[in-house]
């Protein structure tokens, strides 16, 4: 069975199709990308996902379950977590406090037992800053002492990446959707996303859907890559043999004339 | 474990100033300020889940404190003040019926119903949840609009609830523009507004620092971010506004219980008004600053008094000199504390001509009669509350708190966002590659990993 299976989505914005008929299958363990120029429809198919917009028609199905139609906090619930092409971090709060936010859903106790702070809230708390730490230690000890306090707006870009990923990671998700996550940054930092995102995978167990524009990266981790443009799908299929696709050839460069 | 001691032993040492204070003589003006510091803190406090922790701009507050005033002004109304001609538009039945003394003879529980402590616990509590129901009412607009719209929404709702009592068909409930008099002082009294604060304080303190704080903080940062990590914007936010409104309407009881009358001139725009400016002030967003800012406002409205009486103008002049004079200097002092050339900006000695001619003036005509004459500034508090948030805005946005809160580890440490020397060292290792060569030999891949 399939982790993620989008079937027939369609997305109009006015006059726009953002996204018309696109279907889209994502197995467990898999990194897939999704490229395209730009106003292609990336973004929109990941807000699509992520409940953000609702599909005009179609169906995301995701692990056997229909989600589209859910607000965006409750698919985050049932395993689906996204980080932002932008930057959208807690700019003023502490780096520990960003990564207990988005572990905050799976708080058993009651508003009142948390004032309380009855053992059950105790024993929650504690188990949120274990598995926070635990998220931001694959990221190695640059954010683990000192910083763990610090607001996030003192920390350079490169640890704000990091930050918003282990964020993502600590919603308990499986399926995380990174919208440009090499966005901003100069090769050397590209080159150790690319190995944080395959360790994602290898050793997080995470299914990976990234929208990406640099196009070492994509061919270097991609298992498989969709291309879209003005909200269709042209190509899928292996890095090597999308690349050489004329259809591909001719959304990114144009037609030659002949 | 310090950080307990040192709280307990400095509530230990408020109470105890606190008892002096009342025993002393010539101390009555004081603790009614303070009185009034305590509920208006509880309100502030109370607001400023709404506006500072969840970032909603709210703005009719006051309307949530007159539910609460109303509620417990009509339970805890004794018998003697029950007589219609005091109550002229009370109808029979809520002058009979809306009676917490009755209720509990009622239920068999005379011995609350003999202790009027008791039942102002439980009148505030009820007063708290009939504000927190309205509060539910309101929160759930707030689902739909953001930012100035809610707050006008908001500011909606508080002026018609402020309005309410006085149309005839709710006036037999609540007496109408007349208002309820006669209400016992217990409530109001400086001990009970003391332990309520704390009560308040500790509640508020706990929520913040829980995971449910850390939501609505998360929701004031980014309430897309928020979303997308699982926290549920609809009941968040109308958490907060329900929580918020029951503390609103428990100050408004106490507030009822102080000036033992109530009416709707008693919760207008203004009380809103001077809560924001308050939060402003001690840092949106601090419960700390909250309680400061709210101490400030106070103390300007009741020892400002001197600002408004009747002095000769001169007096007028020579202040104008004074305070034109002093921000000459002051100025100076600042650019010089920061070493900025030249010390004095050409602009600021606007300041410097401005105060030395207004001296000119009042020692150059200090005999004449105009200089002589009685004037007096009405508003000068109000004025000086301005003057007072506009420069806070300037020199210090946030307000005095900022966000931060009060804590023992601020002054006595340990700081956790402070590195030490040792943390230092290892993250300069962890990033140089003069420091550690690992890096360097291993080449790029395994320094970035």
């Amino acid at each position: 069975m399939p982790l993620l299976e989008l079937r027939n989505i369609y997305k109009a914005f006015g006059g726009l199709q953002a996204i018309s008929d696109v279907s889209l299958t994502v197995n467990e363990g898999e990194i897939v990308s999704v490229i395209g120029p730009n106003g292609a429809g990336k973004s929109t198919l990941f807000n699509l996902i992520t409940g953000v917009y609702k599909p005009d028609r179609g169906d995301i199905i995701f692990q056997g379950e229909r989600i589209n139609g859910l607000t965006p906090d409750q698919v985050t619930k049932k395993g689906i977590a996204r980080t932002f092409q932008n930057l959208r971090l807690f700019t003023h709060l502490s780096v520990l406090d960003n990564i207990l936010i988005p572990q905050h859903h799976r708080l058993k106790s009651g508003w009142l037992a948390a004032v309380l702070r009855t053992p059950r809230y105790v024993r929650e708390e504690e188990q949120m800053k274990k598995i926070a730490l635990e998220k931001l230690s694959f990221f190695g000890p640059r954010l683990m002492s000192f910083r763990l306090h610090q607001p996030v707006y003192v920390l350079s870009y490169a640890n704000r990446r990091r930050t918003e990923m282990a964020r993502a990671m600590a919603t308990g998700a499986k399926l995380l959707l990174l919208d440009e996550p090499s966005a901003g940054m100069n090769p050397k930092e590209t080159k150790e996303i690319t190995q944080i995102i395959r360790r994602f995978r290898d050793e997080g167990g995470y299914t990976i859907v990234l929208v990406e524009h640099k196009m070492n990266l994509v061919g270097e981790i991609s298992d498989r890559v969709v291309v879209l443009d003005y909200g269709v799908k042209i190509a899928e299929g292996d890095y090597k043999d999308v690349v050489n696709d004329p259809q591909v050839i001719e959304a990114y460069l144009g037609r030659r004339d002949e | 474990m310090r950080d307990y001691l040192l709280t307990l032993v400095s509530v230990g040492l408020a109470a105890l100033a606190l008892y002096f204070l009342t025993v002393s003589e010539g101390s009555s003006g004081l603790l009614s300020a303070l009185t009034l510091i305590f509920i208006w803190g509880i309100a502030a406090i109370s607001l400023n889940l709404i506006n500072g922790q969840l970032g909603i701009l709210s703005l009719g507050h006051h309307g949530f404190m007159l539910i609460g005033g109303y509620v417990t002004a009509l339970l805890m109304l004794p018998a003697r003040e029950r007589r219609p001609f005091r109550t002229r538009l009370l109808s029979d039945w809520a002058r009979n019926h809306l009676d917490l003394d009755k209720w509990l003879r009622g239920l068999g529980l005379d011995v609350l119903a003999n202790s009027i402590d008791a039942k102002f616990i439980i009148a505030l509590f009820i007063a708290g949840l009939a504000a927190a129901l309205l509060g539910i009412i309101v929160g759930a607009p707030s689902l739909r609009l953001k930012g100035d719209y809610l707050a006008i929404v908001t500011f909606g709702f508080g002026e018609i609830v402020r309005l309410l009592p006085n149309a005839p068909e709710v006036a037999s409930f609540t007496n109408g523009p007349l208002g309820i008099k006669g209400i016992p002082g217990a409530a109001g009294t400086i001990w009970w507004t003391f332990l309520a604060l704390l009560l308040v304080l500790w509640f508020f303190s706990r929520l913040k620092f829980s995971s449910y704080g850390r939501a609505f903080e998360g929701i004031r940062e980014d309430e897309i971010a928020a979303e997308a990590m699982g926290v549920n914007l609809a009941y968040h936010k109308i958490l907060a506004f329900t929580i918020s409104a029951f503390f609103a309407g428990v100050s408004g009881g106490l507030y009822a219980s102080y000036l033992q009358s109530v009416d709707t001139q008693t919760f207008n725009f203004f009380v809103t008004f001077f809560l924001l400016v308050a939060i402003s002030l001690g840092g949106l967003g601090s419960i700390t600053g909250a309680l400061l800012g709210t101490a400030i406002v106070v103390l300007v409205r009741v020892y400002g008094g001197f600002l408004e009486q009747p002095n000769p103008a001169w007096v007028g002049y020579l202040s104008g000199a004074v305070l034109m004079l002093a921000a000459f200097g002051f100025s100076a002092y600042i650019r010089k504390a920061r070493r900025l050339r030249p010390v004095i900006e050409p602009k600021h000695f606007i300041f410097g001509a401005v105060g030395a001619a207004l001296l000119i003036v009042t020692i150059a005509f200090f005999k004449q009669p105009w200089m002589q004459q009685t004037v007096q500034f009405f508003g000068m508090r109000k004025m000086l509350l301005a003057v007072i948030l506009i420069l806070i805005m300037i020199y210090r946005r946030e307000g005095v708190m900022g966000r931060a809160e009060f804590s023992w580890k601020l002054i006595f440490g340990p700081r956790e966002d402070i590195p030490t020397d040792e943390q230092r060292q290892q993250d300069a290792w962890l990033s140089n590659p003069d420091l550690n060569p690992g890096l360097k030999e291993e080449g790029d891949d395994d320094a970035s990993a």
